[in-house]
């Protein structure tokens, strides 16, 4: 297939792709992620319940079922239910701004269980009269009176019966009042305390066999309220740990009202195993009251045999809700269960409705443990969205208008591969759906950085064909096949970040690694492919042919600087900073935010004007944990609301609606829970935050070593390694210099940092590697130089569009992506920086301990008296006493570059470079062998330990290309002026 | 975070390294990792000694890195000198055509 009718099949499917693009943008919503939506995340942890001691997958992924169907039944709309890792549940619930309604209907564990009570219940004086009728009145007095009992799970046919295998319990020491509890593990008790136990506390443990369940409610009318306590408070049944039946047991479970009295009432079906042991524990109960009874048990009434009548109680997460007795005489042989039963407990119509929904969905499997509560008001996600819109739309039309100022028509050519990839990207988005939040909008604009800069690299190498005198179909041929190489590299080492930051990383982390991971795709598709295409067809149009009209008319701009010669002062700089960065690591330390270190942060719209104190005054009286240490302040935000406050606390997740509600209550809040937004870290999910960005560093690092090592050299990964510490490590510094809080987005600039700095050192490996073989006989230094020279001009032009993009964010994005945005601005100036004057001048020293370039620079010494910044300024002096070249020195032999006149006599030992020679070390004597140090065998250039071979290699031959680039760009010229008189 | 100080002041003295000549073990990048480990073991040893725990720094910690990479950097010019007696940067390579 002819590449003329190629690049029409391939701009025909660009067409198809798109309309079809365009419609599914018009057509489809675009999924918003609380943080641009408003809504409410929550993050569980699962913890081992019951019988279940161990945690796995499918339990996991059970509760997420569960969850979904919970969350389904609120009508909450696109809702995301997933599960992170193997232990965490991530709910995030856009719109739903009461957190609280949020917590209550999806962690509800809702475990149900029945049991036969008199016979289990072990009360707290045996002694007296109607002692199984009274409770504990403290539950800590519950606690230590089954510490008296021996552990033991009880057995049913074989099976254990147990829900738990010893529960911990948190009491303040001295009011003896539950700080924390009932939990599986001793640790879980401190999760609200920073992992640690709170001094003045004791842990109590209830043994396994035994549980600890609190009072029935008592019923509303006084007068018929006899199950309360003796201190009208509600006590604490100690009993036996063996559940007749459980939730499991049930089924049809409906809300429902009581025929007799018409309250709430959830009633059910049982299955054919509940029913079963239903009517064997009711049949049991009535016959032990007729038992009790004795010979008056066949004559008393029903009423009086309801007095004397054991009970059957119905437990729901710790607590009996309800305790019907089971009238021996009404139901001397118990109840069949066949039409089923039912739950009575002073519910209102809401909470029948809910526990009705809740055993119909049924009990999760596991413990959920709050461990990340955020809620973000809708105007301030509105706020968040509509200054990255912004950011991104001011990044692009800047990046633009520069391709258009510099590249001319190219310019104009990237512009509709960057709307056809800005197009095809938000297609992906609302095609697959992403859910766009605030760190994908930070990864979107960075890809577009990623896409111009496809398009940069090969547009300078077109310019350099053009300059080299190639025609323009030549040219951009040239210009393609030269730069995919380097441009697929680039992109894989990016790919290769975003796919580790998004199996690694944190919630809000992966988001930002999807959208970099598809928009890197894209971005591959459209700035190579479509552009080259585009350019392929319009070549053939006499436009084209204008080298001006490409951005390439004036002479190609010549870095003459001696990068690795110089390297020493850059060196000397980067150790400054870096030992200035120290410093200011072990000063002032890094300022970490709640993400690392758990806390909440809060902003409230107050309906009344507050001082912080009198916050402080009020969230002290609500009893709200690490209130003391809050920084607590005024903000101006006028779109939230005239009295904004802010603060950050140790308050643990749990207690963020608390705050709300005590805020609400004391001043107010503007629109009511529209006007609070919170996020609460614990300190798991912190700690967990932290681990993964260091995961996610480290295996970062060493993929990308082993791909570098593959695709280049081994020496090759270790510069990239360094520059990699170097760009972090002033990142870092700068932070901890500067006191800026370190976030999770922050973690993901720093990433990104990574896969940036890689980006632009293998732009400049890779040409280095282009060189080495086109150099056999140039020192490595000289090869480097040469190189730097060629790809500067790219490196600062992608460096200034990703600055444009990146000050567009820092202009316009709200405090997250501002956070994110100054980490890049710096990593980007840092990564460019590294690439040349840090990366690239380790691999020259260390790459000329090799023998090969340790002879060739010797060589070139012993010739020049020097070496020469850049290739071709090498003399050819000795190479012509071997009768190949013929006589004078100013022959060009190698380099990429345009021929220059060398004015250095090749045998003057003495002379020495204008500036900044790369070695200053003592020139060789006359010890080494003439024809060894000279111009080597024949075969030398084999033995370059380069890979060069062919045309290349052979001195003969580049002396003709360089001679004939030469007559080249002597025609290109003659043409260009005479167009121009 | 004292890991991270003592790191920063092995990477950030190395860079000075490039003032010297080339005759350290491996070059250098061989330096690098004699620099990196030398602050590494003398800022723990230092931490130890004086029975801080690594969260708590100040600027001392940054001194205790300091005799490490000095002495890491000295070992591996000790080691690269002696493992190659008669390697010189500037001079071409013997026993082998080029």
């Amino acid at each position: 297939m002819g590449s003329r009718r190629r690049s029409y099949i391939v701009l025909g499917l660009v067409l198809v792709l798109i309309v079809a693009s365009a419609y599914a943008v018009t057509s489809k919503p675009t999924r918003q992620g609380i943080d641009l939506a408003g809504g409410t995340e929550l993050v569980y942890e699962a913890r081992a319940t019951g019988a279940n001691t161990s945690i796995n997958v499918e339990d996991v992924d059970r509760s997420v079922d569960l969850i979904r169907e919970r969350v389904d039944a609120l009508g909450v709309s696109e809702p995301e239910i997933t599960r992170i890792g193997e232990k965490q549940i991530s709910v995030s619930l856009p719109e739903v701004q009461n957190a609280q309604d949020a917590i209550d209907q999806v962690g509800q564990t809702s475990q149900l269980s029945f049991y036969d009570f008199e016979p289990n219940v072990i009360p707290p004086n045996p002694d007296i009269t109607d002692a199984i009728e009274r409770p504990f009145n403290r539950l800590y007095d519950a606690v230590i009176a089954s510490q008296d009992q021996k552990p033991e799970c009880f057995e049913k046919g074989g099976e254990p019966l147990c829900t738990h295998d010893g529960q911990y319990y948190l009491f303040d020491e001295n009011s003896l009042e539950l700080l924390a509890g009932p939990t599986s593990a001793e640790q879980d008790l401190y999760l609200k305390f920073d992992g640690e136990q709170p001094e003045g506390s004791v842990v109590e443990k209830v043994p396994q066999g035994y549980v600890v369940l609190q009072e029935e409610a008592p019923p509303d009318d006084p007068a018929t309220d006899a199950n309360e306590s003796d201190t009208g408070i509600r006590g604490w049944f100690l009993l036996k740990d063996r559940p007749e039946l459980t939730g499991d047991d049930i089924r049809n479970p409906e809300q429902n009202f009581d025929p007799v009295s018409n309250a709430p009432n959830v009633t059910f079906d049982f299955t054919d195993k509940g029913q079963e042991a239903f009517a064997e524990v009711t049949e049991r109960i009535a016959q032990r009251g007729l038992a009790a009874a004795g010979v008056q048990g066949q004559t008393i009434t029903a009423e009086q045999a309801a007095s004397i009548s054991d009970s059957f109680a119905v437990v729901l997460d710790g607590e009996i809700v309800s305790r019907p007795i089971i009238n021996f005489k009404e139901n001397p042989t118990g109840i069949s269960g066949d039409t089923g039963a039912q739950i009575s407990g002073n519910f209102t119509i809401t909470e029948a409705q809910d526990l009705a929904e809740f055993l119909r969905i049924g009990a999760l499997p596991v413990e959920l443990a709050l461990i990340n509560q955020s809620t973000v008001s809708a105007t301030l996600g509105q706020d968040a969205l509509d200054g990255a819109i912004k950011a991104a739309l001011f990044g692009l039309g800047l990046v633009v208008l520069f391709l258009l100022a510099y590249y001319r028509f190219l310019g104009f050519v990237a512009l509709l591969g960057l709307a056809v990839y800005a197009l095809f990207y938000l297609a992906m988005i609302k095609i697959i759906p992403i859910t766009l939040t605030l760190p994908g909008i930070a990864g979107l604009i960075l890809t577009i950085g990623v896409a111009a800069d496809s398009n940069i690299v090969i547009f300078e190498r077109i310019k350099e064909e053009l300059h080299l005198g190639r025609s323009t179909l030549s040219a951009i041929a040239q210009g393609y096949r030269k730069g995919i190489a380097t441009i697929v590299d680039a992109n894989v080492i990016t790919l290769l970040t975003a796919f580790i930051l998004f199996v690694l990383a944190s919630a809000g982390v992966k988001g930002f690694a999807f959208t970099l991971g598809i928009g890197t795709i894209v971005s591959l598709f459209t700035a190579v492919l479509f552009t080259q295409a585009f350019l392929a067809v319009m070549g053939r149009s006499p436009m084209m042919r204008s080298a001006r009209f490409l951005g390439a008319g004036e002479d190609q701009r010549e870095w003459k600087f001696d990068f690795t010669g110089m390297s020493k002062y850059f060196f000397s700089a980067s150790g400054i900073i870096l030992m200035v960065g120290a410093i200011a690591f072990s000063t002032q330390q890094l300022n970490l935010g709640i993400d690392f270190e758990s806390g909440t942060r809060i902003t409230a719209a107050l309906a009344e004007d507050a001082s912080a104190e009198e916050v402080r005054t009020v969230l002290n009286d609500a009893k709200i944990d690490g209130i003391d240490q809050a920084e607590i302040q005024s903000v101006e935000n006028e779109d939230f609301g005239a009295n904004v406050i802010q603060m950050q606390a140790k308050i643990p997740p749990d207690q963020a609606v608390e705050v709300q509600g005590a805020l609400s209550d004391a001043f107010g809040l503007e629109g009511g829970d529209q006007g609070f937004q919170n996020e609460s870290v614990g300190p798991t999910f912190g700690q967990q935050v932290a681990e993964n960005a260091v995961k996610a560093l480290i295996m970062s690092l060493l993929v990308i070593a082993v791909y570098v090592a593959i695709r280049f050299e081994a020496k090759y990964a270790v510069p990239v390694i360094i520059a990699l510490f170097h760009d972090i490590l002033i990142t870092g510094g700068i932070y901890a210099l500067t006191g800026l809080e370190v976030t999770s987005a922050t973690v993901a600039a720093f990433l990104t940092i990574l896969g940036y700095s890689m980006y632009d050192t293998i732009i400049v490996f890779d040409r280095i590697r282009e060189n080495v073989p086109r150099m056999p006989r140039a020192a490595f230094s000289q090869i480097v130089n040469r190189s730097m020279a060629e790809v500067l001009t790219r490196s600062l032009i992608t460096g200034l569009s990703t600055v444009f993009l990146v000050g567009m964010i820092l202009i316009f994005g709200d405090e997250t992506l501002r956070g994110f945005a100054f980490a890049m601005m710096v990593g980007i100036a840092s990564g460019t920086y590294s690439s040349i004057f840090i990366a690239a001048p380790v691999l020259t020293a260390w790459k000329e301990r090799e023998p090969t370039y340790r002879a060739r620079r010797h060589h070139i010494e012993e010739t020049m008296g020097y070496v020469p910044v850049f290739p071709e300024d090498n003399a050819v002096a000795r190479i012509e006493g071997h009768g190949e070249l013929g006589e004078g020195p100013e022959q060009k032999l190698i380099g990429g570059g345009p021929p220059v006149a060398t004015e250095v006599p090749a045998d003057a030992p003495d002379a020495r470079p204008p500036t900044g020679a790369p070695e200053t070390g003592p020139l060789p004597s006359d010890g080494t062998e003439p024809s060894e140090a000279v111009t080597g065998p024949p075969g030398a250039a084999e033995t370059d330990g380069s890979g060069a071979s062919g045309e290349a290699a052979d001195p003969a031959v580049a002396h003709r290309e360089a001679a004939h680039r030469e007559r080249r760009r002597q025609r290109q010229k003659r043409r260009k002026h005479g167009r121009n008189r | 975070m004292a890991v991270l100080v003592w790191f920063t002041v092995g990477v950030g003295l190395w860079h000075f390294t490039v003032f010297f000549p080339d005759r350290f073990w491996g070059g250098i990048v061989g330096a690098l990792l004699g620099a990196v480990t030398g602050a590494m073991i003398t800022g723990a040893i230092s931490q130890i000694a004086i029975g801080e725990s690594v969260g708590e720094t100040d600027i001392a910690t940054v001194l205790y890195a300091v005799p490490g990479v000095l002495i890491g950097v000295g070992i591996m010019w000790l080691i690269g000198t002696r493992h190659e007696p008669d390697f010189d940067p500037y001079e071409a390579p013997t026993g082998r055509r080029a």
